[in-house]
């Protein structure tokens, strides 16, 4: 094969896995639609990572379980870890966790999660900010603040601002 | 037999080492002083091959790789976790620039016949880069890293890139990432102790085929599917005979299922183009699979503080398992000239026996007899396999015509 065309295919078909790679993700911020969660701070920075604010959701803990090292939403302790589903209603103008379950709502909204770690992760759990503006940002979460998040109908979810309500 | 006297159609000269090509002088002017060949046929014979001036593992090229690695290494950690003042999309497209620059840069580097080594370099590069665009990309947009999802992508995209420019540092890079995500996808469904013997006695049948497969052709990953299939297959047979492994059965989910049927499919299609002794490689590894299995499905208690005859009879076959095994790589290591597999067999079986010893004997025989029994065992299994590996080496050479080994080396 050409050495042109087979460098062109390589790139073209690496790029192809990471887009898979990051489908659902994408998919959320693409196609999803708007839910305003309330929302707290854990850690204002991840050392690996760098400014990113650590998220905490009170409505969507399962279990009134704190969430004190890393995000997360509790979990659901029936000894068999796998994929979450988090049911939502609306309750005074913020969406709440209405029920857990193992196994896909037949219609949303709901998230998609997963507790295969220790909890329950739903990817809305950390937000980037620069350097700059995590400290306001802390300020503004300690005052309480909604974020709001993109949920696809497949309850893949993307956090796309984090605001006062 | 082949007329030497009519005239020699052209051939191309094959690259050998000077260690080899020294021997083979040797060796015909032995030949010909003995008139087994004359002159002229050892003349022929001579320059059908050239010395390849470099050997396979030079200090350079050892530093080269492990430079290329370093620089990976430290080019993703420098992006992802110091330039907090770049975006997440920044920092994607930071590392995808380094991707494409390595990538484009090695196979430029390539078509100006550059060193091998330093275009090995660079391909490392593009290889480890592609895996740190996957994860910047996934990072950026909060996908969860700790998923093998992200490792099985990577693994596609450095066996992609190492197959379509025959090269071996992608490859071995996608290789390395394939197993481990072989190996983790079953388990992240499910993480039953008997998976891990299913899913890597099946990774070790599917090696062993697509080495088969590689003979013609692609010496170098058939080396390397065959070391997969030896040492996935020690793995195997390793931990099916660790007590109570599968007191929970076989917990049957999709990933596991796909695993089976692939490598399944993989065993038939090396088995029905390669229909000569080759073909018992992915069926040696199939009856590993099976016996592992049955093994590890065989419970015989999980109280430490007694042994009976079921834990005497479980531990015995299992030794007599792991020691045909260890042969049979032995074996194979002599006849295809791999001498990763022989001493990975050895090194296998070191480790086994003492494994078994401990779990066998310590409940009942402790302190210093401990290590007396354990010296007995090892030194029995020792010169048993010594003396198997001998015998099978001297009846390979014998039984073994010139052409067995053709092409596959």
């Amino acid at each position: 094969m050409n050495r042109i065309a087979a460098t062109g295919i390589i790139a073209v078909s690496q790029l192809a896995l990471v887009t898979v790679g990051v489908a659902p993700q994408l998919s959320a911020r693409v196609t999803g639609e708007t839910y305003l969660v309330r929302v707290a701070p854990v850690d204002p920075i991840d050392p690996f990572r760098g400014a990113y604010v650590a998220l905490d959701y009170p409505d969507l803990r399962h279990g009134g379980s704190q969430s004190f090292v890393e995000p997360g939403h509790g979990s659901l302790e029936d000894g068999e870890p796998g994929d979450v589903y988090i049911t939502l209603v609306e309750e005074d103008g913020v969406w709440i966790g209405e029920e857990w379950s193992r196994t896909r709502p037949d219609d949303g909204p709901y998230l998609a999660c997963d507790d295969r770690s220790w909890q329950v992760r739903c990817g809305i759990e950390s937000w980037f900010l620069p350097q700059d503006d995590a400290q306001d940002a802390e300020q503004l979460l300690r005052d309480g603040a909604v974020a709001e998040l993109r949920v696809d109908d497949r309850g893949n979810a993307a956090v796309v601002d984090v605001r006062a309500p | 037999m082949t007329d030497t006297s009519s005239p020699a159609p052209s051939l191309t000269t094959r690259p050998v080492s000077p260690h080899q090509l020294a021997w083979l002088r040797t060796e015909l002017a032995d030949w010909t002083a003995h008139g087994i060949i004359d002159d002229e046929q050892a003349a022929r014979i001579a320059t059908r091959y050239r010395s390849e001036h470099h050997s396979r593992i030079s200090t350079g090229r050892v530093l080269l790789a492990l430079g290329a690695g370093f620089v990976g290494v430290g080019l993703i950690w420098l992006v992802a976790a110091n330039l907090d003042a770049l975006s997440p999309l920044t920092r994607f497209a930071v590392i995808a620039a380094l991707w494409l620059a390595f990538l484009v840069g090695g196979e430029v580097l390539a078509s100006r016949k550059a060193s091998r080594p330093v275009v090995g370099a660079a391909r490392l590069l593009a290889a480890m880069g592609v895996g740190a665009v996957i994860f910047q990309a996934a990072q950026s947009l909060q996908v969860p890293a700790y998923e093998p999802r992200l490792l099985g992508l990577w693994a596609a995209g450095a066996l992609l890139h190492g197959y379509l420019t025959r090269s071996g540092m992608p490859f071995f890079v996608g290789l390395l990432a394939g197993v481990v995500w072989w190996i983790w996808q079953p388990m992240w469904d499910e993480p039953h102790s008997l998976t891990v013997v299913l899913v890597i006695g099946a990774g070790s049948v599917l090696a062993a085929s697509l080495a088969v497969l590689h003979d013609e052709g692609l010496a170098t990953y058939a080396w390397a599917w065959r070391t997969a299939a030896g040492g996935m297959a020690l793995v195997a047979m390793f931990a099916a005979a660790i007590p109570g492994i599968g007191s929970d059965g076989i917990v049957w989910t999709t990933w596991l299922v796909v695993e089976m049927v692939v490598a399944g499919a993989a065993a038939l299609a090396a088995v029905l183009t390669r229909r000569d002794r080759r073909a018992l490689e992915p069926l040696g590894a199939t009856a590993v699979l099976v016996v592992a299995t049955t093994i590890g499905l065989w419970t015989t208690g999980t109280d430490t503080t007694s042994v009976d005859a079921a834990d005497w009879g479980h531990a015995a076959i299992s030794v007599a398992a792991y020691v045909v095994l260890a042969v049979g790589l032995v074996a194979l290591g002599t006849v295809r000239d791999h001498q990763a597999l022989t001493w990975m067999a050895m090194a296998g079986l070191v480790v086994f026996t003492t494994f078994q010893s401990f779990a066998v004997f310590a409940p009942i025989v402790t302190g210093a007899w401990l290590f007396v029994v354990l010296g007995t065992v090892f030194l029995g299994t020792g010169f048993l396999f010594d003396r198997a590996r001998r015998e099978l080496a001297q009846a390979l050479d014998t039984d073994s015509p010139a052409g067995t080994e053709g092409a596959a080396r």
